[in-house]
């Protein structure tokens, strides 16, 4: 939590006070879309499953500024909403901060990078169990193969930490939303044509996950916190797993213009969360995104 | 008599002069692709068959901008020896570099104008980009003869101050499929002031990074 407020603070601080070096390169990035997730609850059980339709907005404002012929320096802040059709409980709003530094091995698009990133944010639901501060670190390394083929692969470490959660039962926490993992990733993305790009995206989470169900005893053995989840009925409650979810996501980039594109996304994502409880979900979303 | 020697000597200079311009002659090209539309950008090329060329006497300067992150000309023709300046135009920094064998360079990061132009002394296209904008993209033909130009939006070019003899005449594009050298033409430009040259050339897709934002996360995690 502490971290969280100092990042914000620092980058609130670079960004409002115009404290930026001369010759960065100013961006604001808009992004509208709709998102579709098949499993909301992360549940196993078909009676439990709830799928619901969602608009986002987000907009980001930053500057990216090269420290060297080969060194960058990200540094952003944002705003972003989701408001969903059924379930209200999980309209949020949140802001947040991210600073991303990138090294070039070499001259020329082919030269291998690294990046090296941090993410913040503060998230508020309408249903306050969800309510958190979120940190996530980032590394990852990429190559450009050619002008229409690049691939890369990392790693991210996500802490959140939930602000709200009264026990319910005794001697368990009550914060199902304070969760951390360590994600892998590869990706890679490819121009068919030079309005067309397509991607894949492969990962695999370790990590707390979390699950609502109705009251289930076989889950409640196996989870380590639990909390009432009235944002999908009186009688739903989350609980708190270790787990693994494998997710494999594609996705589709129109460009309308060099600063615009209409995105389509697909992901499939398979958790096992401990023995015998496996679910699955996928989510799709259509997006556009502006560039100034 | 002394004047009169002078007139005589002058309009004697006068009539050469007129008759050595009258025997310039121009090349006329068109260039289009496959489909039939005029193709811009594309270079072209002549050379005396004889292979016998004089090199201009001044050195020449070519300017290529960068302006809202891109070069500017995308495309420009230089005769080999010509040094070109590469002046910033835009609030941040480049940093332009060339892998090709015709000219290897690199300007370190900067912005305004650089110290120092860079001198493109082997014939052949140097392509550039920049270190910190991958989509950048420019191409410099660097050319062995004098005689060039490049086609504008309706694909045509005009090569002008020629001498009337015979050439070998050639086009390239950074998307041209197939070699230069497939596009030579041999055309006898000794008896006619005018030569018109067509050209029908296949391109290749663009390859290029692309600039346009991607929203690449679809998923939760």
């Amino acid at each position: 939590m502490k971290s969280v407020r100092c990042f914000f603070l620092l980058s609130a601080g670079l960004l409002l006070a115009g404290n930026t070096p001369a010759r960065a390169e100013w961006f604001v990035d808009l992004a509208a879309g709709t998102r579709y997730d098949s499993n909301l609850t992360a549940a196993q059980e078909r009676a439990d499953i709830r799928a619901d339709i969602a608009a986002t907005l987000t907009a980001t404002g930053g500057f990216f500024y090269a420290l060297s012929g080969a060194d960058g320096l990200t540094l952003s802040a944002g705003a972003r909403s989701e408001l969903y059709h059924r379930f209200h409980g999980l309209n949020e709003t949140a802001i947040d901060a991210n600073g991303v530094y990138k090294h070039k091995f070499g001259l020329g698009y082919a030269a291998p990078w690294l990046s090296l990133g941090i993410f913040a944010s503060h998230e508020n639901y309408t249903g306050s169990i969800r309510d958190s501060d979120r940190l996530e670190w980032r590394a990852e390394v990429g190559k450009r193969f050619s002008e229409a083929f690049d691939a890369s692969f990392g790693g991210m470490y996500a802490r959140r930490y939930a602000r709200n959660g009264e026990a319910v039962v005794p001697g368990i926490s009550g914060k199902v939303f304070d969760v951390q993992g360590q994600t892998a990733f590869a990706r890679a993305g490819y121009a068919v044509s030079e309005q067309l790009q397509v991607g894949a995206r492969l990962s695999i989470r370790r990590g707390d996950v979390v699950s609502t169900t109705r009251q289930n005893f076989e889950i409640f053995q196996a989870s380590d916190a639990i909390a009432p989840d009235p944002t999908f009925g009186d009688d739903f409650f989350a609980y708190r797993l270790r787990g693994t979810t494998q997710t494999a996501s594609l996705f589709l980039s129109w460009a309308l213009s060099e600063r615009a594109s209409l995105n389509l996304g697909y992901a499939d994502e398979r958790t096992r969360a401990y023995e015998g409880l496996d679910y699955r979900g996928r989510v799709a979303n259509v997006t556009l995104v502006y560039s100034y | 008599m002394v004047p009169m020697q002078f007139f005589s000597f002058a309009a004697l200079v006068v009539l050469f002069a007129a008759g050595a311009a009258a025997q310039t002659i121009e090349i006329a090209a068109s260039v289009k692709d496959d489909k039939g539309k005029p193709v811009v950008d594309a270079i072209v090329v002549a050379v005396p068959a004889d292979g016998v060329i004089r090199p201009p006497s001044r050195a020449r300067e070519a300017i290529i901008d960068q302006i809202n992150r891109e070069f500017e000309p995308r495309v420009t023709a230089v005769l080999a020896g010509t040094a070109v300046i590469f002046p910033n135009h835009d609030d941040v920094r480049h940093q332009v570099y060339s892998f090709s064998p015709a000219k290897r360079f690199e300007l370190p990061l900067y912005a305004g104008v650089p110290s120092q132009p860079i001198v493109f002394d082997r014939p052949g296209v140097v392509v550039l980009g920049c270190n910190i904008h991958d989509w950048m993209v420019g191409y410099v033909y660097v050319s062995d003869s004098p005689y060039f130009a490049k086609t504008e939006k309706d694909g045509k070019a005009l090569l002008t101050d020629l001498s009337p003899r015979a050439y070998v005449v050639r086009v390239w594009h950074p998307q041209l499929e197939g070699t230069e050298e497939a596009t030579k033409k041999n055309i006898d430009a000794s008896r006619s002031r005018s030569v018109e040259v067509a050209w029908t050339i296949k391109l290749k897709p663009e390859a290029r990074i692309r600039r346009a934002p991607v929203a690449d996360r679809p998923g939760r995690y």
